[in-house]
């Protein structure tokens, strides 16, 4: 039987590692879609996805169940890749910038194996990084440019711009 | 094609965020624009393929045991569950190697060699130097079984690349045996990577 997601996180946040594991074990996949889709680097999104849930761990007193457990934890998790993104640009030390296709060609609990979904998933990985990201938080995860703007720094008409780029892009990608 | 200077307005159309009148005027364009009218097709076609992306993917390796680690101490009696799951993701790694092996050559590929061949390659090694130094002083934590694991898989991946060079060397310009070894010395990378995570967190 599953367990009440309300007592996993009341649990957990009095310092009950095995239910913070059953929120990992809920969560984990689409953590790691984000975090996936933001990099467009294996390696990466699972360094990120350890890095949120550990913040997640640690921040876990100030959810206060205003919002969706879900939305918070996603919402903390677009915080750390954009943190861990830039800190890692200033440095310029990433090994490997480019996409792994066969990483995102892995199917996730539901979907299908359309050609179309996976020539998609390839054009999104392959679009430069600022496009990349605006367009997986607005089109894929549902966010509007002003939280857009919130979460990443970026002014909204920038997030516009980089999400009209993004799809021109994709729209040339696709028609190849 | 669609007109030039009407892109934002396309976007915004399709994104159902522009005002009444400024959209009444977007639609009377399109009646007499077919480019335009296309490009909304195509916009509308990405939007939606986008909304129907799967929202979960599971990463191949077993993460919980790196964030157990940094979060506290692994609680007793879920060392054979954890056990099992790093076998298990170090055989997805092969298998994985295999699969990429047999995948048509991606866009990932063409842009390295734009890069620089020769810098790609450099990438790859400085990166597997630095995790097995790394590893050679937490190695020691490592089950003898995972050792012998990891050495086997090192093994296999070493043989690809191996077979990579050579053909490379016969070939030196052919773009789908750089995608090979690229894809080969990316999972030795990984394999690397995940038994220094291993290690380090046990």
């Amino acid at each position: 039987m599953q367990a009440d997601p309300s007592d996993l996180i009341q649990r957990a946040q009095q310092g009950d590692q095995a239910a913070f594991e059953a929120l990992y074990r809920a969560h984990v996949g689409r953590v790691y879609a984000l975090c996936l889709r933001l990099t467009a680097d294996v390696v990466r999104a699972e360094d990120l996805t350890q890095d949120a849930f550990v913040r997640a761990w640690e921040r876990l007193a100030s959810f206060r169940g205003e919002s969706a457990f879900s939305s918070w934890l996603y919402r903390l998790t677009v915080n750390v890749v954009f943190l861990g993104e830039r800190a890692s640009r200033r440095r310029a030390r990433r090994v490997f910038t480019t996409d792994d296709p066969a990483a995102l060609e892995r199917p996730g609990e539901g979907s299908g194996t359309a050609g179309g979904r996976v020539d998609l998933e390839r054009a999104v990985a392959a679009l430069p990084p600022g496009a990349r990201e605006v367009f997986v938080l607005h089109d894929v995860e549902g966010y509007r440019h002003h939280e857009i703007a919130e979460l990443t720094g970026i002014a909204v008409g920038t997030s516009k711009a980089q999400l009209f780029r993004a799809r021109r892009l994709l729209r040339e990608a696709l028609s190849k | 094609m669609m007109c030039s200077d009407r892109e934002a307005q396309l976007n915004e159309y399709v994104d159902g965020t522009l005002a009444t009148g400024a959209r009444a005027l977007v639609e009377t364009h399109l009646a007499q624009c077919a480019g335009c009218r296309e490009a909304v097709a195509e916009l509308r076609a990405l939007v939606d393929g986008a909304r129907g992306l799967p929202r979960t993917i599971e990463p191949a390796s077993e993460l919980w045991a790196g964030i157990a680690g940094r979060i506290g101490k692994r609680e007793t009696g879920k060392g054979k569950r954890w056990w099992g799951g790093a076998l298990a993701a170090a055989a997805t790694l092969v298998i994985g190697f295999a699969i990429y092996r047999l995948l048509p050559s991606s866009t990932a590929h063409d842009r390295r060699e734009g890069r620089g061949w020769v810098a790609v390659q450099a990438d790859y090694a400085r990166a597997a130097d630095e995790l097995t130094a790394a590893l050679a002083t937490e190695r020691h934590r490592l089950r003898p079984e995972t050792v012998a694991l990891l050495e086997h898989n090192l093994g296999v991946i070493d043989a690809a690349m191996r077979e990579s060079r050579d053909a490379l060397a016969r070939d030196p310009g052919n773009v789908e045996l750089r995608g090979l070894f690229a894809a080969a010395a990316r999972q030795r990378v990984e394999l690397l990577r995940w038994a220094t995570r291993v290690a380090t967190s046990s």
